[in-house]
């Protein structure tokens, strides 16, 4: 009687604790790491500034201004700078730390970015594109600029 | 008038000799081959060179050239400016049959959150890996709770959990190759990757 009713919160915490740990850790597709200037993520009109340590989902839009700058890290170690001017999307990202499968999408609306590719590309090349207006950069290697003027 | 008409022609002229996108290829650090291919409406280019460029034209063709690293360095020296750190790696090793570090392994763990607080948005990833003893479904789960215990560890002292992260890679990446079910110590640890 005593013993059940003791053991019932605890694990109902341990269970709400857990499932925000596993929550936090799945959700995030990558970090921001240096961050310079205004630089502003999210999707639709609900952007939030940018900060290190600052999350990036599936989906997000990354936009800079004149004076902003940024290095994204997602979680499969691709690093993406993104320059001043800069508008990109995180069209698709999937990436199985397991097995490191996955899917990779950006798209370069505006300004430069440099991509310095990860396991995806490395694991899986034909899975990582990115995408100006009127063409694709497919990856074979991992070193590259795009630009769109 | 003839003037203003000259530059105006001029700007157009400049116009449309500005591609609408452009893809550069960067040498790799170590050297090795490395290419992208760009694709249009108009056709394929395979940038294969370091400092290779493909330029979209507005009039739709694809045109690769020859750039060099001082022009490269020029045009985009913002977003080369950026700051790409490279990753920092450990290997810890654990209490045989258990998902406990052995004594050395956490005597590391102090630097290792030192070195991760030091990085912008620095995060750890803790990879953990098996031998080949039990099948590979067993081996991907206890791979994994090996990871998180680490993680746990990290956490309890002070790191942003949304910044450590727990993968299990099972016995897909043997520091040692062994056959299957061979009790190998120094395949069963959990790396540790600072970026």
């Amino acid at each position: 009687m005593k013993f059940p009713s003791l053991l019932m919160p605890g694990l109902l915490c341990a269970l709400v604790l857990l499932t925000q740990s596993v929550q936090a850790q799945e959700a995030r597709s990558g970090t921001f790491k240096a961050v310079q200037g205004a630089v502003t993520v999210g999707q639709g009109d609900a952007k939030r500034p940018v900060a290190s340590g600052g999350g990036v989902v599936e989906a997000d839009r990354v936009q800079t201004d004149a004076t902003g700058s940024a290095v994204l890290m997602l979680r499969d170690g691709t690093t993406i700078a993104i320059g001043p001017n800069t508008t990109v999307d995180l069209t698709r990202f999937q990436f199985d730390g397991t097995t490191q499968q996955g899917n990779l999408a950006i798209r370069v609306l505006q300004g430069t970015i440099r991509m310095v590719t990860g396991l995806l590309g490395k694991v899986q090349p034909d899975n990582v594109k990115v995408s100006t207006p009127a063409s694709t950069v497919s990856v074979r290697g991992t070193d590259f600029i795009v630009e769109v003027l | 008038m003839n003037m203003r008409l000259a530059l105006l022609v001029l700007v157009a002229g400049l116009q449309a000799c500005a591609p609408i996108s452009r893809v550069t290829l960067l040498p790799q650090d170590d050297g090795r081959a490395t290419a992208v291919q760009v694709q249009s409406a108009a056709g394929v280019v395979d940038l294969t060179q370091p400092y290779q460029t493909a330029a979209l034209q507005r009039d739709g063709r694809l045109e690769a050239q020859q750039s060099n690293a001082e022009e490269v360095s020029k045009r985009h020296g913002a977003v080369l400016a950026l700051p790409l750190l490279p990753p920092v790696r450990f290997t810890l090793q654990f209490e045989p049959g258990t998902s406990t570090l052995t004594p050395d392994s956490q005597n590391q763990l102090q630097g290792i959150l030192e070195q991760a607080t030091a990085r912008a948005g620095g995060e750890i990833q803790v990879i953990g890996h098996t031998d080949r003893t039990g099948s590979p479904q067993a081996n991907d789960t206890l791979s994994l709770q090996r990871a998180q215990a680490v993680r746990n560890l990290l956490i309890q002292r002070g790191f942003e959990p949304a910044l450590v992260e727990a993968i299990g890679r099972g016995e897909r990446e043997p520091v040692v190759p062994t056959e299957a079910n061979v009790n190998e110590p120094r395949n069963r640890r959990a790396e540790i990757i600072i970026r």
